[in-house]
């Protein structure tokens, strides 16, 4: 019971920028918080609003949404739409008082391995002092 | 059709105006047969009352001799008519030229429809009136010769009363909209009406009618809708702060919805939920049993089936940018969870986020539709930092 608090946090990485550059951190052997649970997507855009519900209803004490900078995507403009939805989703979080602090959106590309260590370690961080997702011991969904 | 904003104010320019007599549902059904009769269109929509006599169906029909038993304005909302629009031309736009008398959230809908590629409004002819809301269906079927009563009682004060939708007493464009004519009757003494053309379409229309110039009627139409949007504003702002507090945090929704019942009755009513297979009526979106177990024994617990929260809030994030407000959702809640008033709530938020407005005919693409290069710097305001400095490739 006195276990130290380790966050969840349900990652989606878009496979061309995110995803990369959390492999590049690995094979530098950088550290990087283990909360961090990774999903490949194909592009950030993907993500429809409801995986990221689901991930924070199921109990994720955060969720990462990875994708390429602007400008940058794969499929060319997939990251603008991912952001406009992302913003959709904060604002109905913040409508219905909930804590839009668990999701996070993050531009990383595939040479920023350090740059991914250090997001991990951040928002890892920032979950821990915001303590358990309030979802994860209700039974009623 | 419905045009640019430009056209619209141009076309609006010459008011019209039925003297006092019929009162305003017999000047209506009047102009409209006169349209049809004068070839300025092919057929109408309009609602009728159903045999059981409890309550109303969309109409389309070109025989004059039908229309005294039309229900203009219809005391209840039992199908949206935007769902009616896309349901006459979803594939293209209509052979027959029709004129469709409906709601402003109707009208509403059908804009927001046709952004979305299930409504075609080319061969329309929307013409909107003054709506002082619809009755809860719910009280309509208990007793439907009261409510028409009370439904006479709104129209002449303009007002929703207490058996209205919470969604009509909050609704503030219950006015004109961007549809081709516009009737206007409320304020005016009498039984007069003003006839609005809201497009060069509607103009064309009426100027073939031989009606009287109305602009006499207008400041005292115009006072009256002014004063009463200013009523339902208020009553906007107060169900609004008293739905936040309601929904506020994961407990609240609970509060509010842990009753849901999972019919997706309020998904079926809605105008703006055309998808013809819902994620949430998927199979991906039914939890595996194993999933289930999984959940069960890290919870202690598990509801089963689960994800009601997720249904409304899935649906608040998926159609929230296009809600017109209609109240729909409400009507259909066989446990009345006070789904409308979440919804608009959440939807006026969003929206607001990016600058748009559900329901106008403005030509702007809906916001997930467009982007900007630069723009929602606070959605990822949190790596902010991490921005500034230089990575490695830049």
């Amino acid at each position: 019971m006195n276990k130290e608090f380790v966050p969840r946090i349900t990652s989606f990485l878009c496979k061309w920028c995110s995803y990369t550059g959390a492999d590049l951190a690995g094979t530098s052997r950088l550290q990087y918080s283990a909360s961090i649970i990774p999903i490949q997507v194909m592009c950030s855009s993907r993500v429809d609003p409801v995986f990221l519900l689901k991930a924070y209803l199921s109990g994720s004490d955060g969720v990462l949404l990875g994708g390429c900078h602007p400008g940058d995507c794969h499929y060319e403009t997939g990251n603008y739409h991912t952001r406009r939805r992302f913003a959709i989703v904060r604002e109905v979080f913040e409508s219905l008082g909930l804590e839009s602090d668990r999701l996070r959106l993050s531009w990383i590309s595939a040479s920023e391995g350090p740059k991914f260590a250090r997001i991990a370690n951040e928002f890892t961080e920032e979950i821990r002092l915001l303590g358990e997702n309030p979802t994860r011991k209700s039974i009623f969904l | 059709m419905i045009s640019g904003e430009e056209e619209r104010m141009d076309a609006a320019g010459i008011p019209y105006m039925i003297r006092p007599g019929k009162g305003p549902e017999g000047s209506v059904l009047d102009l409209l047969g006169q349209l049809i009769g004068s070839g300025g269109a092919d057929a109408l929509l309009l609602p009728f009352r159903v045999p059981s006599g409890d309550s109303f169906a969309w109409i389309m029909f070109s025989d004059v001799s039908l229309l005294k038993d039309a229900v203009p304005f219809p005391a209840t909302m039992p199908v949206q008519g935007g769902r009616a629009l896309r349901s006459l031309t979803r594939k293209e736009k209509g052979k027959l030229r029709i004129i469709a008398l409906m709601r402003p959230c109707e009208i509403r809908a059908g804009m927001e429809l046709s952004k979305l590629g299930q409504v075609n409004t080319e061969n329309l002819i929307l013409a909107s009136y003054d709506c002082p809301g619809a009755v809860k269906l719910e009280d309509y079927v208990a007793d439907p010769v009261s409510c028409d009563s009370a439904h006479s009682e709104m129209r002449s004060r303009g007002e929703p009363s207490g058996n209205a939708r919470s969604a009509c007493s909050t609704c503030v464009d219950f006015s004109m909209v961007d549809a081709d004519i516009h009737f206007g009757y409320f304020g005016i003494k009498d039984g007069g009406m003003l006839v609005l053309p809201g497009s060069p379409a509607g103009r064309a229309l009426l100027e073939g009618l031989n009606l009287e110039e109305g602009r006499g009627l207008l400041p005292q139409w115009e006072a009256e809708i002014s004063r009463l949007a200013e009523r339902r504003a208020a009553t906007r702002e107060e169900t609004f702060r008293e739905t936040a507090e309601r929904i506020s945090g994961f407990d609240g929704m609970l509060a509010t919805f842990s009753n849901c019942i999972g019919c997706h009755n309020c998904q079926s009513a809605c105008p703006i939920c055309y998808c013809r297979l819902c994620y949430f009526d998927s199979e991906v979106s039914r939890t595996d049993p194993e999933a289930l177990i999984t959940a069960a024994e890290k919870r202690g617990g598990i509801s089963i089936p689960p994800d009601r929260i997720m249904f409304h809030t899935g649906r608040l994030a998926h159609m929230s940018l296009s809600c017109v407000s209609c109240g729909q959702c409400s009507d259909a809640c066989p446990v009345s969870i006070p789904v409308a008033d979440v919804f608009s709530f959440v939807a006026e938020r969003t929206q607001r986020a990016f600058d748009y407005k559900s329901g106008r005919s403005d030509g702007e693409a809906l916001p997930l539709r467009r982007f900007l290069k630069n723009e929602l710097d606070g959605v990822h305001e949190m790596v902010k930092d991490a921005e500034s400095e230089a990575s490695p490739n830049e």
